[in-house]
């Protein structure tokens, strides 16, 4: 008979464990979490605590409280930024949404070819954003673009790039980049419109309901939990909105098209306040966290989320 | 016979193995550089300075590693890690004061002394590098602020250079007649250019000797000359001078505002040295062209001075474990003149350009005359105490900032030219209190 060890004794025990259902899941789990905890996690956290302090990214690290906080609540730029941010998130609820549902129930009712045109819509979503603010940029030239065109036959309100006048400049970005992202709500939504029951849509027919009727009491019911989920991810990643304003107008005419994450960017890699640009990427996950802690809550309250 | 064979098979063996030794007993030395390899930068560096270094001595292996995307944030990784390369390159002394403020750079105190380095650069240049009296980085390039025009379009019009306020707004009413825009410039994809502007009419409206006490704070940037150099800035961009109107120059980059030049668009291009690159351009076609430093933009005029600017440095890292070595190799750099012009030369001047000592005579005939004219006034000049200060090599990082980003906002006219100068005036405060100010050149 063998006799086990006292020190064998916790391995008794894990290998006990390891029959248990759960610890093996949380096993297979164990690398993915590692990773997680490595490249995702631990970098997160030390960045939400490097807010408390006035790190410049080479030297000593000080900690200053609630300073860096203090002074973006006074500072212009980060609240024109903050507001830029949420007119951003407002358009994206609405036009890309709402063009999107359109053009895919229309799609839903086409036979022929309803595969290349999913891809048209779909196109410049899978293209390289350096791709499409490059055409729009080329597009939008005042001395060589449309500008131009329109300078020539006389229209000399259209004859200004939308980008470089203070006054359209972030809906000229918000556009280009909703150029880009509608195809893929259009997507999304076809694949949930596919999902609705056809004997539905039979009843409504019967019934006589119009194509707006239907599309109001049987098809937008229907998709519901994809819309909302559509709609969350549109206010989670307005938060972060970089790419199209840092390529297109880095912020500019006159932090006309400013938001946050560039603003959090140009403090930490150009004025070199690390500290600052952390207090600002605290805020982004503080307010990201309360969009989601809402949306589970209603989730709670039995919305189909 | 079979000893013989033996004898030279372990011959062969033992030779390969002194070789295989020898090989490795070269202290490796590593450099990170950035990469430009559609320019040529890559093949040049390695040609000039990596194989030029190998194969005049025995004991060090020189490596240039290019790095694609921003190398200074490369770089600022590594060395926050406690690694990176042995020779650290930074864009300027903006990087070079807070990686010596992170202990990340090995004081050239020692190397300095032993190499007489302060006798083979300029000294204005080599004080860009020092800090809290102890050498930390060498200048790779300098550069200033010059005009270039089509000499023949200014011939065919009876234009002349202005030498005042008077007569350059004269001359761009005159060219903006002629349906023409009097510079060619914009800020699409480098939004940093209009620090260029700011400095130009800092240094040739309030002058170099006023900007200079602003920054060793004996003036205050709000004071009266400042506010007037700001708002004729301001006045002479709202009037189109840069490619039609202030629209056009947000939208217009490097190829847009080289092709109004070489096509006659405009009649001037006000830039940095690097713009020889551009005007060449014009070599090829039936037009002349000319430089000339920027003229003093007040009532009376007054003797033009050049910028001072490093554009790019070069430091021993701290955790290098060969400093002595890499040392070796900087001071090859410094004392192999006739390479680095080689070198230079083959990036059209543009970069690469030591701010070392040059005479008439270190420059061959197949240079380009106009060039090496600037070379040697730019010498002239600036070694009679006559020069000004460019934002980017001079100001701390935040000041240094907000010259540009926020001039968009003056220029909109969201705040006024003294609100502007106001929350100047404050970041060098902050600057100063914080001790990030960067090495000036005294006058």
């Amino acid at each position: 008979m063998i006799k086990w060890s006292r020190s064998a004794a916790p391995f008794i025990v894990l290998m006990k464990n390891l029959s248990n259902k759960e610890m093996t899941s949380w096993l297979f789990l164990a690398p993915v979490l590692f990773i997680h905890l490595l490249v995702v996690a631990i970098p997160s956290l030390s960045s939400l605590a490097l807010c408390f302090t006035d790190w410049n990214g080479f030297g000593k690290i000080n900690f200053v409280g609630f300073e860096n906080f203090l002074e973006l609540f006074g500072d212009r730029v980060f609240k024109k930024a903050v507001t830029h941010n949420l007119i951003w998130t407002s358009l994206f609820l609405t036009v890309p949404i709402a063009l999107a549902l359109l053009a895919a129930f229309l799609l839903t009712g086409v036979k022929r070819f309803q595969m290349f045109y999913r891809f048209v819509f779909f196109f410049p979503y899978i293209l390289a954003s350096i791709v499409n603010c490059l055409i729009w940029k080329y597009l939008f030239h005042p001395i060589h673009g449309l500008a131009a065109f329109f300078k020539d036959i006389g229209w000399e309100s259209l004859a200004t790039s939308p980008l470089t006048t203070k006054e359209t400049s972030l809906y000229a970005v918000a556009f280009v980049d909703g150029w880009h992202f509608w195809g893929f709500l259009v997507v999304i939504y076809i694949t949930a419109m596919y999902q609705v029951d056809e004997s539905l849509y039979e009843a409504a027919d019967i019934e006589g309901a119009s194509k707006w009727q239907t599309f109001r009491y049987v098809t937008f019911p229907s998709i519901r939990p994809m819309f909302l989920f559509s709609f969350l991810i549109i206010i989670i990643w307005s938060v972060p909105a970089f790419d199209y304003v840092y390529i297109l107008t880095s912020g500019g005419p006159a932090y006309s098209s400013e938001v946050v994450a560039n603003f959090m960017y140009f403090e930490a890699f150009r004025n070199m306040n690390v500290g600052y640009a952390s207090a600002v990427g605290a805020l982004m996950f503080v307010y990201v966290f309360t969009i989601l802690g809402f949306f589970w809550t209603l989730r709670k309250l039995g919305w189909e989320i | 016979m079979k000893v013989i064979s033996k004898s030279i098979f372990y011959g062969i063996i033992t030779t390969s193995f002194l070789f295989s030794t020898v090989a490795v007993a070269k202290t490796q030395i590593s450099w990170w550089n950035y990469s430009n390899e559609g320019s040529g930068l890559n093949a040049a560096l390695t040609q000039y300075i990596q194989d030029g270094f190998n194969s005049s001595q025995d004991e060090i292996e020189l490596e240039i590693i290019f790095k694609e995307g921003e190398y200074n944030e490369a770089t600022r990784t590594a060395l926050l890690a406690g690694v990176g390369p042995d020779l650290v390159s930074s864009s300027g002394a903006t990087y070079v004061a807070k990686y010596v403020e992170g202990g990340f750079l090995k004081s050239l105190e020692e190397y300095a002394e032993k190499f007489g380095w302060s006798d083979k650069i300029l000294p204005w240049a080599y004080n860009t590098g020092v800090f809290s009296d102890e050498l930390y980085s060498l200048p790779k390039n300098y550069e200033s602020m010059l005009y270039f025009y089509n000499k023949t379009l200014f011939e065919e019009n009876g234009w002349s250079l202005p030498t005042n306020l008077a007569e350059y707004e004269a001359l761009a009413a005159k060219i903006q007649e002629q349906g023409l825009y009097p510079f060619a410039y914009g800020s699409s994809g480098w939004q940093m250019t209009h620090e260029h502007l700011a400095g130009n009419y800092l240094n040739t409206v309030a002058g170099p000797d006023n900007v200079y006490k602003a920054m060793v704070g004996e003036k205050e940037w709000t004071d009266p000359e400042f506010v007037e150099s700001l708002e004729l800035l301001k006045k002479h961009m709202l009037a189109g001078y840069w490619s039609g109107s202030l629209e056009n120059y947000y939208a217009v980059g490097w190829d847009d505002f080289s092709a109004q030049f070489q096509n006659r668009e405009a009649a001037m291009l006000q830039i940095g040295s690097w713009g020889f690159e551009i005007a060449t351009g014009l070599d090829g076609k039936s037009d002349d062209w000319g430089w000339a430093p920027l003229p003093i933009l007040t009532e009376e005029g007054g003797e033009p001075n050049y910028q001072l600017s490093v554009g790019g440095t070069l430091s021993i890292n701290a955790a290098s474990e060969n400093p002595d070595a890499a040392a070796e190799v900087l001071n090859w750099i410094l004392t192999n003149k006739d390479t680095i012009i080689e070198l230079t030369k083959s990036r059209n001047f543009g970069e690469w350009l030591m701010p070392l000592y040059y005479e008439e005579a270190d420059f061959a005939g197949d240079i380009e005359p106009k060039l090496r004219d600037y070379l040697v006034d730019f010498s002239e000049r600036t070694g009679n105490g006559n020069y000004g200060y460019t934002t980017w090599t001079y100001y701390p990082p935040e000041a240094g900032t907000h010259i540009w980003k926020d001039m968009e906002v003056v220029w909109a006219g969201d705040i006024s030219v003294e609100e502007f100068l106001g929350e100047q005036q404050k970041l060098w405060e902050k600057a100063r209190k914080n001790n990030e100010l960067l090495p000036i050149a005294a006058r």
